[in-house]
């Protein structure tokens, strides 16, 4: 019944071999996508160095648990975010501070009112804002919420992808990403003030 | 009445822009939009500012590292 079965070894063992280099070729393929998402994940470069050799170690340790012809962007991501978490990289949650949130239009509305004719040029007004103003905005939102918004803004992941890589209800995803994005612009609207 | 519509449409802003909406609700969304500059403006700078976080916060792999990473492979026997 089954040909696989009737195979010789070394066949078998030629077949499994070009498996797994198509395999590792594919991942290496996705290696830059899965590096801007890991970068925006951790603080430092050197981090997400790390934390990509730590994955694609065991990624390539562990390629048969991939199912082909599923998303293998979300599949390594799942390995990195755990692996980001296993390490006890994250710093021990804050148990009291809740973080400060305003409203989804809380940075528009601030920054009309800071307009001279209530007519905002979003552009303009947002290129007050240095890329490091930007970046270190993102790196104040906390972990959970800032892992969210990093997966679905930068890395274009769906909220079902995003929930299945952090392990969490797609509920979750979806009021981490709400909560985060109001926690990001109100880190944003503090520092086009401070300007 | 009209404020009810906008504090609809402000609940419905993010998930629209992330294309999450289902389809009734995504034209229950742009229906208002098309009528209403107030929450009109207020998307279109959502949506500049999510291109603008973007823009700022990609960084792009060193090549060093994905020479490292080709070097994880499994040797060829």
């Amino acid at each position: 019944m089954s040909e696989t079965a009737r195979e010789s070894e070394p066949r078998r063992l030629a077949s499994d071999a070009r498996d797994r280099v198509r395999f590792e070729e594919e991942a290496l393929e996705l290696s830059d996508q899965v590096y801007r998402v890991a970068r925006r994940l951790v603080s430092t470069r050197e981090e997400a160095e790390e934390l990509m050799q730590e994955t694609y170690t065991r990624a390539f340790r562990s390629w048969r648990s991939f199912t082909p012809g599923t998303n293998m962007r979300a599949w390594l991501l799942r390995i990195l975010t755990n692996l980001n978490i296993d390490r006890g990289r994250r710093k021990q949650r804050a148990p009291v501070e809740q973080p400060l949130e305003e409203g989804d239009y809380y940075l528009y509305n601030k920054l009309e009112h800071t307009s001279r004719d209530g007519n905002l040029d979003e552009e303009r007004v947002l290129e007050r804002l240095s890329q490091d103003e930007v970046v270190g905005a993102l790196s104040a939102v906390p972990h959970d919420f800032r892992d969210a918004i990093v997966l679905v803004d930068i890395g274009d992941f769906t909220y079902a992808d995003a929930a299945q890589i952090l392990d969490i209800p797609i509920g979750t995803v979806m009021s981490r990403l709400h909560r985060g994005r109001r926690i990001l612009k109100r880190e944003l609207a503090d520092r086009v003030e401070e300007e | 009445m009209i404020e009810d519509l906008c504090d609809k449409c402000e609940e419905l802003m993010q998930p629209y822009l992330d294309r999450e909406l289902s389809e009734e609700e995504r034209l229950e969304a742009e229906g208002h939009l098309a009528g209403c500059g107030h929450c009109a403006r207020r998307y279109r700078f959502e949506e500049t500012l999510r291109q603008f976080v973007r823009r700022c916060c990609e960084e792009s792999m060193p090549p060093e590292l994905k020479a490292k990473l080709a070097a994880l492979r499994t040797p060829l026997s």
